[in-house]
């Protein structure tokens, strides 16, 4: 199978703090991958360093067959990588409609931009509040819109940062299925995650992140029965 | 003996752009570094300074002591804004920009109408001393020890007093300074008044060296605002090497070229360090060591 | 829900474009609106016959600044980059406006040429400017005092200007005391050219110049350029993770407003034969920022009947003495930041709409 994204040997330090320590990584198109770990493991800056923001001090990214390492953010977007924040990263002074206008606007037109848009709000749920200014919008309806927002670009790679920060167990469970829709219609999806019971609704693969660097690998009862990952991740595994 | 002469020109000309460019922007630094906010008015409340330390000076005040009043005076006027406008921006920091503004039309204008387009100044004191052949001001020395000594003094303030301990952890964590029991309201209200008569000092420092209009402030903003660009919003990190790359150039290019390139040359500093350094010297600098 | 009419699709392609005139950037829709539009535009195209010749020259003069006003509207109150140096634009331009009539003259309509190269040359400043601040991505405050520092180090230059040697090929500089003699614009005309000194023929080309300037900022803020800048205010990181150069679109919208400033100094300058370096200063920098806050930044009809009101406020206050304005611009900017930080047209237009649809119900 062709890998859509390739990382090898990804290396970042601010100072003396490693935050990627030669990461080895890949992904085949229309995989559904769940990122875990503990605070501070590196699954935010590798998200960074993924999107552009952080620049590697050493290693390459190869995304669709291109060595991407040294584009900018936004022309690693236009190339097919999308991305929804931890944070709802909307525009809140604006509606829902103009939301998804700008998230769209730049490859889409005329009747397939509406229809586009038609699309994502009957997906997420967000018809009947389209012209509501997305900052008054429920925490859940932000993060679907930022997901809208993200999906309706048509990526082949969807970044997820905790994608159910802050939702009820009803919109996690709402979450999921959106996900797996959008992974059964052919996007591939990296997601960071600190419920495990949500991993297990979306993931077949994880990957634990550990000081910067890949712990272990493997399916969900592999990583579950997997005594060192216990070791430094039981608590959080517990809870969850 | 003429190369000792030009050399010493060079610096002494160095040293005179230094203690304005030090003196110039140390008000408008503390309140851009501890409060995020630029104060448009900054060259006001030197002006403030000024006229409040020549008045004096005039009725026979010794002038130490009236610059000093001088700082005073701006400083109070400063806690007072404080209180009536920049209080209620705090969570909108261009509007408290365009704020200042504001004020700084009122006030300029506001002494227009009262004290008329120009006020009688004091004349600079100590007269000059001879080194090596060239005449150079005693006063100007003064102002390059007063600079260092201000460097020093803020230093102190802001590193080994507790004044300066709460004023550093209310600006990094305000909410937390704010749950460990600081005023936080009372920590930004001194911390503008200690940038208003530090504004006012330099007023009064440069007061018997200047014509006193009411537009007189207008002279130090853009050294001011360039210092603090170049430095970076760390003030206590960049400011100090802004001051003295920006002094260097600009004595450069004013020996060289004339008083007028030396400011078109700062800007141009300027511009070009925006495009390298986007976080200034401070940013630069703490990237580096971290 | 597959009924919702997104008002795609049915109308002629070829006037796509007019349907932007309004939209979620801009206040007012509707006929009513409209209706309310064209009446004050008749009445400005009256008025002229019911007043005497300096009155409309005069009113032509406070029509000349609302292009700088709108310009700085979309910068700060659309791009959300509050710029404080506007002036250098409207000052360079102004002074290229009159290097080049005092150079060549006004004949076969050089003046008309002389104004396009003004605004361009102002333009492309603004994208210098724009360029070294947003690719260095600096933010908010730096911006103000970039742009300020370029305006007072403009104003401090032509200043030092007064010697004999700082000329321009036939125009002396002049210092402190500016350009003058400047040929007013001057279009070619069957009979003989038609000199526009202030007075009726120079306020309808202004107000026809407003009305295009104004209607097609319009559609510009209501196209995708203008919805990708409303979103780079309210969250540049995001607009950036969503494929668009945030810097790029930055600095054109600076370039747009430098242009329009740059279109006010050559104007300016045409209208009053003269330009000087104090339209480069720290008051007049002011004064844009004044307009435009007072009327309300983010609503470009705001910004327009905001700064055509304080301006005859102003001039009216000026017979006491123009400091005693100016005090009264700085008390309004304060009174407008802490009380009605959207602006006082945009409270106002606020007020008559929400009126206006209790009374529909």
């Amino acid at each position: 199978m062709t890998k859509l994204l390739q990382v090898s040997g990804l290396c970042k330090a601010f100072g003396g703090v490693v935050v990627a320590d030669k990461i080895d990584f890949s992904l085949s198109a229309g995989a559904m991958h769940c990122l875990i770990g503990p605070n501070g493991a590196g699954k935010s800056s590798f998200f960074r360093l993924l999107l552009g923001e952080h620049a590697p001090d050493a290693g390459t990214i190869t995304f669709d067959g291109d060595d991407i390492t040294h584009l900018r953010s936004f022309q690693r977007i236009r190339r097919g990588i999308s991305v929804k924040f931890q944070v709802p990263g909307i525009f809140k002074a604006l509606s829902v409609r103009q939301n998804l206008e700008v998230a769209f606007q730049s490859h889409l037109s005329g009747s397939q931009l509406e229809q586009t848009i038609h699309e994502m709000l009957e997906f997420t749920e967000l018809s009947h509040v389209v012209a509501t200014p997305a900052g008054v919008l429920s925490h859940g309806q932000q993060q679907w819109l930022e997901i809208a927002m993200a999906v309706g670009v048509e990526p082949k790679l969807l970044l997820l940062d905790e994608p159910t920060a802050g939702m009820s167990p009803d919109e996690t469970r709402k979450t999921g299925d959106m996900l797996n829709e959008l992974n059964n219609r052919g996007i591939t999806i990296l997601a960071v995650e600190h419920d495990m019971a949500f991993v297990e609704q979306i993931s077949k693969r994880v990957t634990v992140l550990h000081f910067g660097s890949i712990f272990a690998e493997g399916t969900i009862a592999e990583i579950v029965d997997h005594m060192g990952v216990q070791e430094i991740y039981l608590g959080t595994v517990d809870d969850g | 003996m003429a190369l000792f002469q030009s050399l010493f020109g060079m610096l002494y000309q160095f040293g005179d752009t230094f203690a304005f460019l030090v003196i110039a922007c140390a008000g408008l630094a503390v309140i851009f570094g501890m409060m995020g906010v630029i104060n448009l008015a900054h060259g006001e409340f030197i002006m403030c300074g000024a006229y409040v330390t020549a008045s004096l000076a005039r009725v026979g005040v010794p002038l130490p002591m009236a610059v000093l009043a001088g700082a005073l005076a701006a400083g109070f006027v400063g806690v007072i804004v404080e209180r009536l406008v920049i209080r209620h921006l705090y969570h909108r920091p261009l509007d408290s920009i365009i704020a200042t503004w504001g004020i700084s039309l009122i006030a300029t204008q506001g002494v227009l109408i009262f004290l008329g387009s120009t006020m009688q100044g004091v004349g600079t004191p100590l007269g000059s001393v001879d080194i090596g052949g060239r005449f150079y001001s005693i006063y100007r020395f003064v102002l390059m020890g007063a600079a260092v000594g201000l460097l020093g003094g803020l230093y102190l303030l802001f590193y080994h007093t507790r004044f300066g301990v709460i004023a550093r952890a209310t600006i990094q964590k305000p909410q937390m300074a704010h749950a460990l029991g600081v005023n936080t309201g009372r920590m930004y209200g001194l911390t503008f008044g200690l940038g208003a008569a530090l504004a006012g000092l330099a007023g009064g420092l440069y007061a018997p060296t200047m014509t006193m209009v009411p537009t007189m402030g207008a002279t130090f903003i853009v050294e001011s605002f360039v210092t603090v660009v170049v430095g970076g919003a760390d003030i206590f990190v960049g400011a100090a090497p802004a001051v003295a790359i920006l002094a260097f150039i600009k004595t450069g290019l004013t020996a060289w070229y004339g008083q007028l390139f030396g400011q078109i040359g700062l800007l141009v500093t300027v511009i070009l360090v925006i495009r390298v350094l986007p976080g200034g010297l401070s940013g630069w600098l703490k990237g580096t060591t971290r | 829900m597959t009924e919702t009419s997104n008002g795609t699709g049915s109308s002629q392609p070829r006037l796509a474009f007019l349907r932007r005139l309004e939209g979620p950037q801009t206040m007012g829709r509707g006929p009513l609106f409209w209706g309310a539009a064209a009446v004050a535009v008749m009445i400005a195209v009256v008025y002229p016959l019911m007043a005497d010749a300096w009155t409309v020259g005069n009113t032509a003069y406070f029509m000349i600044w609302t292009f700088m006003a709108m310009g700085l509207g979309l910068v700060w109150g659309y791009a959300g980059a509050l710029s404080f140096g506007q002036t250098a634009f409207f000052g360079l331009a102004g002074y290229t406006y009159g290097v080049l009539t005092l150079n060549f003259g006004a004949a076969y309509g050089l003046t008309i040429v002389a104004l396009l190269l003004s605004v361009a040359l102002g333009a492309l400043f603004a994208v210098v400017i724009g360029y070294f601040m947003f690719y260095g991505r600096i933010q908010g405050v730096f911006i103000g005092i970039v742009t300020l520092s370029v305006t007072l180090v403009m104003e401090t230059f032509m200043s030092q200007t007064a010697g004999p040697q700082w000329r321009i090929g036939e125009a002396r500089l002049n210092g402190f005391n500016g350009m003058s003699g400047i040929s007013p614009l001057t279009v070619p005309w069957p009979g003989g050219d038609l000199v526009l000194f202030p007075g009726p023929i120079l306020y309808y080309v202004l107000l026809g110049l407003l009305v295009l300037c104004y209607l097609g900022l319009r559609i510009l803020l209501n196209s995708p350029f203008g919805n990708v800048l409303v979103a780079i205010r309210e969250n540049p990181h995001r607009v950036g993770m969503l494929g668009y150069d945030v810097r790029l679109y930055q600095m054109l919208a600076f370039a747009i407003g430098g242009g329009f400033a740059a279109l006010s100094g050559a104007l300016y300058t045409a209208w009053g034969q003269y330009i000087t370096p104090s339209s480069m200063g720290l008051t007049a920098a002011a004064l844009p920022i004044v307009w435009v806050a007072v009327g309300g930044r983010r609503d470009i009809t705001a910004t327009l009947i905001g700064t055509l009101a304080v301006l005859y406020g102003f001039q009216a206050l000026t017979i006491y003495g123009s400091q005693y304005a100016l005090v009264v611009m700085g008390a309004l900017l304060l009174f407008t930041v802490l009380v009605a930080p959207q602006g006082l047209v945009v409270a106002g237009m606020n007020l008559v709409a929400r009126l206006f649809r209790r009374a529909q119900r």
